[in-house]
């Protein structure tokens, strides 16, 4: 067993972390607070292969293994939990789906696309009465000759404001079978489809999450992902990878937290000391310190394990629990520290700590985490 | 037979003469070496008429100046002022050889240095002998983060470069004297691999950032892009100009030529005010030849703060409006 | 014709995580992550654009502890087609004078066929821009610095520069060496693709002392004429004046003090009225 990131792994941290620290970090002040999303910065992240982190090379994707992947979401969202998240949305229910799922036609459409961000991808699961509880869907397919009506109303759809191709669950009540939904791709050309008003929420302000209309929208029969039922199927294995990409970016929040922290104890002084002298703030530290390790070990873990094509579902709930949690607890203690300040939004950690609960939130809720893990507990032959 | 009287050599670099004074300086500085090794203080100048330039070196203190005179040398070239430095360093020994680290300047001594198989220190801010009679060259590294003292114990002569403004010039003495000493250019000497086909002196443009003797450095402390603008006010008080931080060229409250730092301007102004900046290494490195650094932010923890010999403790933007309305006052007066 | 380019870098300690030994005074490089020297980056890009605009092959160069194959990689990923490394314990502690001989050894052995070797014009850390004028000497072609703007013509490179306030355009003969200035060619990043190809590609060769032919007196810190005493951290904090109070209190007590000093730098009076 191998501890040490491997010269690649170094250099993809290294590369992400250049290019965030300095096209990304001198704006994620103003893009929290204007609630703006950086059409300018995604621009450069085009032709950079972060939209194709997992498009197949035939795609034109960049292909990453599955540590590579969860570096770049982490240091992604140590600068802009808000970017990191629109590019892990992006990559693991977007255009994983299409990658894992698709038909070669349907793949040779919509991935090169996808891979080189001119289309923006989102995974629509979430209704008013449907949440953790998939079967409380009511946006219905109803079957034409060619192709599928859709209607219905998604909420809090991650890059919703943006997207330019959404993965729509819905029920087909007329099919034979279909108890499982289906997914549907819908581009934003599509008549009937359109954009609901921009949430404002408490964090990750900077990505633009909205509900999504979607009145008679007509598709054609090729953009049914899959096949008819295969909805659950295709959710379950994309929030498989979707956790990884959370857990990593809940990763990557806490590791700025903790890095601003560190820096800060070691700047502020009170009673002639820097604070980093004081026992208790050590404690916080060294805590911060633990968790994420712990965090990170979890995280690769399941990375490896689907590397190696191995199921890796219980091991990737995990790390989003682990992670998602150790966010809420680092940014908590990341105020703490810096006291005051730490409340303003002068300093980044009040921007981490507001970043970090909704990691404990989407893409599963913790309470749905840990069903997943004790599901899979429970089926271990003992 | 008689070993040759050890001497210090100072290059002297004429073109940007009016601006650049670094040869009068680094003269000065050999005046004061040089009793501590016994050596003479000499001038060595290439070029195409430039008595007018041996007459300033005696007059700054140089007791002899070797001079090659010839039209070929009228326009500035490295490989043969190389070559030229290298065959009279041959020829008369010389202890220690320093040059201004101008452009040219250290293009040009690494290549003599190179050619007479010896040390070479860049940039040198000190110079000073030890009890061995070697120079102790001291130059920054890191970003001036770090200083580094260096020797070059075998090789000889001894050589570095010299920040220009680390030493000051001796006053002119019309009753100097000194040995002219001229040199006949060496007829093997090779033509020039590179070939200057045109060289423009870039106009003077406006007062330049980096010249300035003022400048006001804003960072996100001003707290918006309205509020940044009245840096560009207190600028115009004090004849000086505006640089800025990197999130604030990145927010567009300025333009980006405007960036001090590492991978934008470095300053050297007789008093800089820094408002609402926290005090980025890559930006502290550049603003650290300030003579005077008033830093204005509401944490006396941040970096900068620690940096600046006059830290204020309070609102960047407030500050910046009362010294506006006081500087109007009493320059009204 | 198709063009063979040598770009030399360095990697270079992280400066914005320098990490300081108080006790000792001393620099621990051993725990700063390296990172490919800035201006070796512009360097590169600027053979990149050559490489599209002329057809060349690119051959990247550093010498540098094991690590430091890192850089070589990522200069892969951005458009390099091979690197070679050279490391060997008994290189450690080169100063310039043989840290270009060294180099120099490399090209003349492993890419006789250069046109041009491109170098930034200074590396973060020991900020000497001595390497690349020595490499031209050692080579013994010729050599520009701080190259702004470079045009491929057959067997001369035009060059712009701009130095102590001239403006330069310069011919040169190829093969040559330029050291790159950082105002033009700004690098580009690796792509992620591009990335995890560099590491799959066995593009690296890496070479000793001895696979140079160059034996422990000839390299290093052995046979480099200078000698560094001391390296140490200026930063000897200068007591500085802290003000505090109300905006007008502090502008008061800023003009007090330094009221003098300020006029002085601005060529205006500054007192007070009466």
């Amino acid at each position: 067993m191998d501890f040490n990131p491997c010269m690649k792994h170094k250099v993809v941290r290294q590369a992400v972390r250049d290019f965030a620290e300095t096209e990304i970090a001198p704006v994620v002040y103003d893009l929290d607070r204007e609630a703006r999303f950086p059409w300018d910065i995604i621009e450069k992240m085009r032709p950079l292969n972060f939209f194709g982190l997992q498009v197949p090379k035939a795609y034109g994707g960049a292909e990453v293994d599955g540590i590579s992947y969860a570096i770049t979401i982490e240091e992604l969202s140590r600068v802009s939990a808000a970017i990191g998240l629109c590019i892990s949305v992006h990559n693991s229910v977007g255009a994983y789906p299409i990658s894992a799922f698709g038909t070669a036609a349907q793949r040779e459409k919509f991935l090169p696309a996808l891979g080189r961000g001119e289309r923006i991808g989102a995974f629509c699961l979430t209704e008013a009465n449907a949440g953790s509880d998939a079967g409380g869907v009511e946006t219905q397919a109803v079957r034409e000759e060619d192709g599928f009506i859709i209607n219905g109303t998604k909420i809090f759809v991650t890059n919703g404001g943006v997207c330019g191709l959404s993965l729509v669950f819905a029920v087909t009540p007329q099919e034979q079978g279909a108890r499982g939904g289906s997914v549907f791709m819908v581009e934003k050309e599509t008549p009937g489809f359109s954009v609901g008003e921009i949430e404002d929420l408490c964090g990750m302000r900077a990505n633009p999450v909205s509900s999504l209309f979607f009145e008679n929208c007509r598709v054609p029969l090729e953009n049914l992902l899959g096949r008819v039922g295969d909805g659950m199927k295709i959710g379950l294995a994309a929030l498989d990878t979707g956790r990884i990409g959370i857990a990593a970016q809940a990763l990557g929040i806490a590791q700025g937290a903790f890095d601003a922290s560190v820096k800060y104890a070691k700047e502020r002084h009170q009673f002639k000391k820097p604070i980093a002298a004081f026992q208790t703030i050590q404690n916080y530290l060294a805590d911060m310190a633990t968790e994420i390790d712990a965090g990170r070990l979890l995280l690769y873990r399941a990375c490896a394990f689907k590397d190696e094509g191995r199921p890796f579902g219980t091991e990737a709930a995990k790390a989003k629990l682990f992670c998602s949690r150790l966010a809420s607890r680092v940014t908590n203690l990341a105020v703490q520290i810096h006291g005051g300040y730490g409340y303003s939004k002068e300093y980044d950690v009040e921007r981490y700590f507001r970043d970090a609960k909704v990691t404990e939130i989407y893409e599963g809720t913790s309470e749905v985490q840990r069903v997943v893990i004790a599901r899979g507990v429970l089926s271990q032959p003992r | 037979m008689r070993r040759f009287q050890n001497s210090i050599w100072v290059y002297g670099d004429y073109r940007n003469y009016f601006q650049n004074r670094v040869t009068l300086q680094l003269l000065a500085r050999a005046v004061e070496l040089a009793p501590e090794i016994d050596a003479d203080v000499c001038a060595v100048i290439f070029g195409h008429s430039v008595d007018d330039f041996v007459g300033e070196y005696i007059a700054h203190g140089a007791q002899k100046v070797y001079v090659i005179d010839h039209p070929d040398l009228k326009t500035y070239s490295s490989e043969t002022h190389a070559a030229l430095l290298t065959h009279l360093s041959r020829r008369f020994s010389p202890e220690i050889i320093l040059i201004g680290a101008t452009d040219f300047g250290r293009e040009l001594a690494p290549r003599v240095a190179k050619r007479l198989g010896t040390g070479l220190t860049a940039d040198c801010i000190r110079l000073s002998i030890d009890d061995n009679g070697l120079l102790i060259q001291t130059a920054p590294a890191f970003g001036g983060n770090l200083l580094a003292k260096t020797v070059t114990p075998a090789c000889r002569p001894q050589m570095a470069t010299v920040r220009p403004g680390t030493f000051q010039e001796l006053p002119h003495n019309d009753d100097a004297v000194g040995d002219i000493i001229p040199v006949t250019m060496p007829e093997d000497l090779p033509v020039p691999r590179a070939r200057l086909m045109r060289s423009e002196r870039i106009p003077k443009r406006a007062q330049r950032l980096e010249d300035a003797q003022v400048v006001v450095c804003g960072g996100r402390g001003m707290g918006s892009k309205t509020k940044f603008k009245k840096l560009f006010e207190l600028a115009r008080l004090l004849g000086g100009e505006v640089g800025a931080t990197r999130p604030v060229v990145y927010s567009n409250w300025i333009a980006h030529d405007a960036l001090v730092g590492q991978a934008g301007k470095h300053v050297h102004p007789q008093v800089l005010f820094s408002f609402g900046v926290s005090g980025a290494i890559q930006h502290t490195a550049a603003i650290a030849d300030a003579d005077l650094i008033v830093a204005i932010n509401k944490n006396p923890e941040a970096p900068m703060m620690k940096m600046a010999d006059t830290a204020i403790v309070a609102d960047a933007n407030q500050v910046c409006s009362s010294l506006i309305r006081e500087l109007k006052r009493r320059i009204r007066e | 014709m198709r063009y063979h380019f040598v770009v030399c870098m360095k990697q270079v300690p992280m400066v914005s995580e320098l990490p300081w030994d108080s006790r000792s005074g001393r620099l621990r490089r051993d725990l700063a992550d390296g990172m490919m020297n800035p201006a070796c980056k512009h360097a590169l890009e600027a053979a990149i654009q050559l490489k599209d605009r002329h057809g060349a092959r690119i051959t990247v160069l550093t010498m540098g502890p094991v690590m430091a194959e890192e850089i070589l990689r990522e200069a892969l990923a951005m458009g390099a087609d091979s690197g070679i490394l050279l490391t060997d314990p008994k290189m450690a502690g080169a100063d310039t004078m043989v840290t270009s001989f060294t180099l120099a050894r490399a090209i003349t052995r492993e890419c006789p066929d250069f046109d041009l070797v491109l170098c930034g014009c200074h590396t973060s850390d020991s900020e000497t821009a001595q390497v690349g004028p020595q490499l031209a000497e050692e080579l013994n072609v010729a050599g520009v610095a701080y190259v702004e703007k470079l045009d491929l013509q057959h067997h001369t490179v035009r060059l712009e520069r701009e130095a102590d306030d001239f403006l330069e355009t310069i011919e040169m003969d190829l093969p040559g060496v330029v050291t790159i200035a950082t105002q033009r060619y700004t690098p580009r990043y690796a792509s992620l693709g591009g990335l995890q190809e560099a590491f799959d590609r066995d593009s690296i060769t890496v070479i000793d002392a001895q696979g140079l032919g160059l034996t422990p007196e000839q390299i290093g810190r052995n046979a480099s004429p200078t000698r560094i005493l001391d390296v140490y951290s200026p930063a000897a904090q200068k007591e500085n004046i802290v003000m505090r109070g109300s905006a007008k209190k502090v502008v008061e007590d800023l003009l007090d003090q330094f009221g003098d000093q300020i006029a002085a730098a601005i060529g205006k009076d500054l007192k007070p009225n009466g």
